[in-house]
């Protein structure tokens, strides 16, 4: 039987606390969810430590609380409950880009990158995130729902793979279902509201994003077709590169280097601009007249996973004889 | 009597020494402390109670020496509502927590549940008396390894690691060595790893693709989902499982660092699938695979089936969802989120049953006995 009087107890999100007056009490228990005292008998406690300070006695659950969860706090004849609340100056999760950001898209598109606001949640990340017709139906096997989902260390920016399998041309699920895609027509992105960050707290409202399927692209990237506005001496202009078409956000950004005369690398910012098409490189110092050198990783993409080596899917009788690695560079000169 | 009593006494001397030695030689880098596990993706016993940890976040593998946990009889084990379970272990929602994998020591038959936690929090849970322990990860005799990004490397581009994830598929262990699969965002590709163990510096990147010729005019790169290395016809091999292809086959002596291996495809296992976890389990001399799978139900394949077929697959599958080569049986088990073996002849699960409940128990032996 539990006391009626009521506990001095202080909690957040990382403990709860209770005043160190009773001695021979030393533990605290906590359960998730407003529970009474049958249903405690069936419950199992969570999972933490229980710390004696010289003031208090401090519960520390081996996760944070979750906020907006209800918990049972069983101290001594004590029973209390307690919720964390969202706090007025939340920043609430919202997507703050997504790469390929132009509308019109190839039908063989192998990825999305979403970038969002705070750290997610990677729980199950991938049941969030849909494709809708322009029916309104959601596409069935559209992404790839990956066990460990892709996730940058900073927590904010998710990689989707469009599935693969159908993607592919003359794979099964290619065969028998068809590519995700169909040309000619519309889809949305949607990003669903439940989707939660980090802290448990859900976005405020779902997010959409249109986009129009037009032919596969089955060319490679071609560095020799881009062009380059070179910048002028004693300035930290922008190196600018046009692209003739999107590049893969992820591995476009970091796939390239700038090279002087000497083979010493610039330091310097990438950025893709214009839907991705354009690559600019601003340095970090000024730059001086002479040759320079753009190098480029071969593994870089288009939207489609065709990187400067190979089409995602080429076919067998185009294959090259050798598999000698090239080099691909852009020369400039800056005057 | 007395030079039997000597003998058996220097017999046990000599056992105990072998044994103590063993142990020295694959754990004799570990160390004691925190060995800062940030994540669980995959996990995988090796011999002498070593656990192996793929940790993505950190792009690392942590070995840890679980000798000293209890030994729990889990031959009934059958806990309900796991999910449950696990959320009120750890004070949070149901959608909150993710099991990432499951393992049995096949040394003691030990069970370890590994969950994601929203805030990132890796917990790892050791089944005992149908309920879950907490074993705590900040205290523990391990040794790790970092895994070297190769391409970054080949690529000399510092920066380019900055958005390169890699992420642990599959971890397995066999003969010294540790096996990996994964998935990186950038290329669609599988890199596969085999690392030493005990841990060297030395770590060997191939990529083990099914050039898919015999089905059709284009060249397939894919990533392994899962995989174990195994036995066929008294040889090592891979056996890999694809994301969206099929069961293909590795003969382990073929695979070299940097190089790409052509696979045998032995086996299409219907579309619209992704297989989940293989596992081999014996009933006397009789070797067969199971096989979980997200959209199809656990599958039986008789090693003696798969060794004679030696041929790879040739024509396309025309009639949809159908499967072709090596047969398999389909098991009355379906939605088998984990599977690992249980001993030489037993299999334990984590299944969704048709009720809704998510439940952790033994896979009937029956269905493996000739």
């Amino acid at each position: 039987m539990f006391s009626q009087s009521s506990l001095e107890f202080k909690f957040d999100k990382e403990f709860v606390s209770v005043p160190n007056n009773f001695e021979a009490f030393d533990t605290i228990k906590i359960y998730r969810g407003r529970l009474n005292e049958e249903e405690i008998n069936n419950t199992s406690t969570v999972l933490g430590k229980t710390i004696r300070n010289t003031s208090d006695l401090q519960f520390v659950p081996i996760v944070p609380f979750t906020i907006n969860q209800e918990y049972t706090l069983v101290y001594a004849d004590f029973i209390e409950y307690f919720s964390l609340s969202i706090p007025d100056s939340y920043s609430y999760t919202t997507v703050t880009s997504v790469y390929p950001s132009a509308k019109e898209l190839p039908e063989n598109l192998l990825k999305w990158y979403i970038k969002f606001s705070n750290p997610i949640s990677e729980t199950l990340i991938y049941d969030h995130i849909k494709f809708i017709n322009e029916q309104g139906d959601t596409l069935p096997r559209a992404a790839l729902a990956l066990k460990t989902p892709l996730v940058s260390d900073d927590g904010t920016l998710l990689t989707v793979w469009v599935e693969p399998g159908r993607q592919k041309r003359d794979l099964i699920p290619n065969q028998q279902l068809g590519a995700v895609f169909q040309k000619g027509k519309s889809y949305t992105l949607l990003i669903q509201k439940k989707l939660k960050d980090k802290t448990g707290v859900t976005m405020r409202s779902d997010f959409r994003h249109q986009f129009h399927i037009i032919s596969a692209d089955r060319k490679q990237p071609e560095i020799n077709m881009w062009t380059i506005d070179p910048p002028t001496a004693n300035s930290t202009y922008d190196l600018v590169i046009h692209c003739n078409e999107s590049l893969d956000y992820g591995s476009a950004l970091h796939s390239l280097m700038v090279l002087d005369k000497n083979d010493n690398e610039i330091d310097g910012r990438w950025q893709l601009k214009n839907h991705e098409t354009i690559l600019s490189f601003t340095p970090l110092t000024s730059w001086s007249s002479g040759t320079y050198k753009i190098l480029c990783n071969p593994s870089l993409e288009d939207l489609a996973g065709n990187n400067l080596e190979r089409l995602f899917d080429r076919e067998v009788k185009n294959l090259p004889s050798n598999s000698i690695p090239k080099k691909y560079a852009l020369d400039f000169i800056i005057k | 009597m007395k030079t039997l009593i000597t003998f058996v006494v220097l017999l046990i001397l000599s056992l105990t020494k072998s044994i103590a030695n063993d142990v020295s030689n694959l754990k004799e880098n570990f160390k004691n402390g925190d060995p800062g596990i940030t994540a669980i993706n995959a996990m995988t016993f090796g011999p002498e109670n070593i656990l192996f940890i793929g940790d993505s976040k950190s792009a690392q593998i942590i070995a840890i020496d679980v000798s000293d946990h209890p030994v729990a009889d889990n031959s009934k084990v059958k806990i309900n509502q796991l999910d449950k379970l696990i959320a009120d272990k750890l004070g949070t929602a149901i959608d909150q927590v993710q099991i990432t994998d499951m393992v049995v020591n096949p040394k003691n038959k030990n069970i370890y549940i590994s969950v994601s936690h929203s805030s990132g929090t890796p917990v790892l849970f050791r089944v005992e008396n149908n309920t879950l322990n907490s074993v705590d990860l900040g205290n523990a005799s391990y040794s790790k390894i970092i895994l070297v990004d190769a391409v970054a490397k080949e690529a000399k581009d510092k920066r380019g690691r900055e958005l390169r994830k890699w992420a642990v598929a599959d971890i397995k262990y066999d003969s010294g060595k540790l096996f990996l699969s994964g998935l990186s965002n950038k290329e669609f590709a599988s890199t596969f790893r085999s690392i030493d163990f005990p841990f060297t510096e030395k770590q060997d990147y191939g990529s083990l693709e099914i050039y898919h010729a015999a089905h059709g005019k284009y060249e397939t790169h894919a990533p392994i989902k899962t995989f174990i290395p195994t036995t066929i016809k008294g040889k090592s091999h891979i056996i890999a499982a694809y994301t969206c292809t099929p069961l293909v086959v590795f003969p382990m002596d073929d695979i070299k660092s940097g190089e790409h291996n052509k696979g045998r495809t032995v086996a299409e296992l219907g579309s619209g699938n992704s297989p989940l976890d293989i596992v081999e389990v014996k009933s006397d001399a009789t070797r067969y695979l199971l096989i979980a799978n997200n959209n199809r139900p656990l599958m039986r394949m008789d090693f003696s089936d798969l060794e004679a077929f030696d041929k790879t697959l040739t024509t396309p599958v025309t009639i949809k969802g159908a499967a072709e080569g090596v047969a398999y049986v389909n098991m009355p088990y379906v939605q088998v989120q984990q599977l690992d073996a249980y001993g030489d002849n037993g299999f334990v699960i984590i299944q969704r049953e048709a009720t809704g409940n998510l439940a952790l128990k033994q896979g009937s032996s029956w269905w493996i006995q000739k």
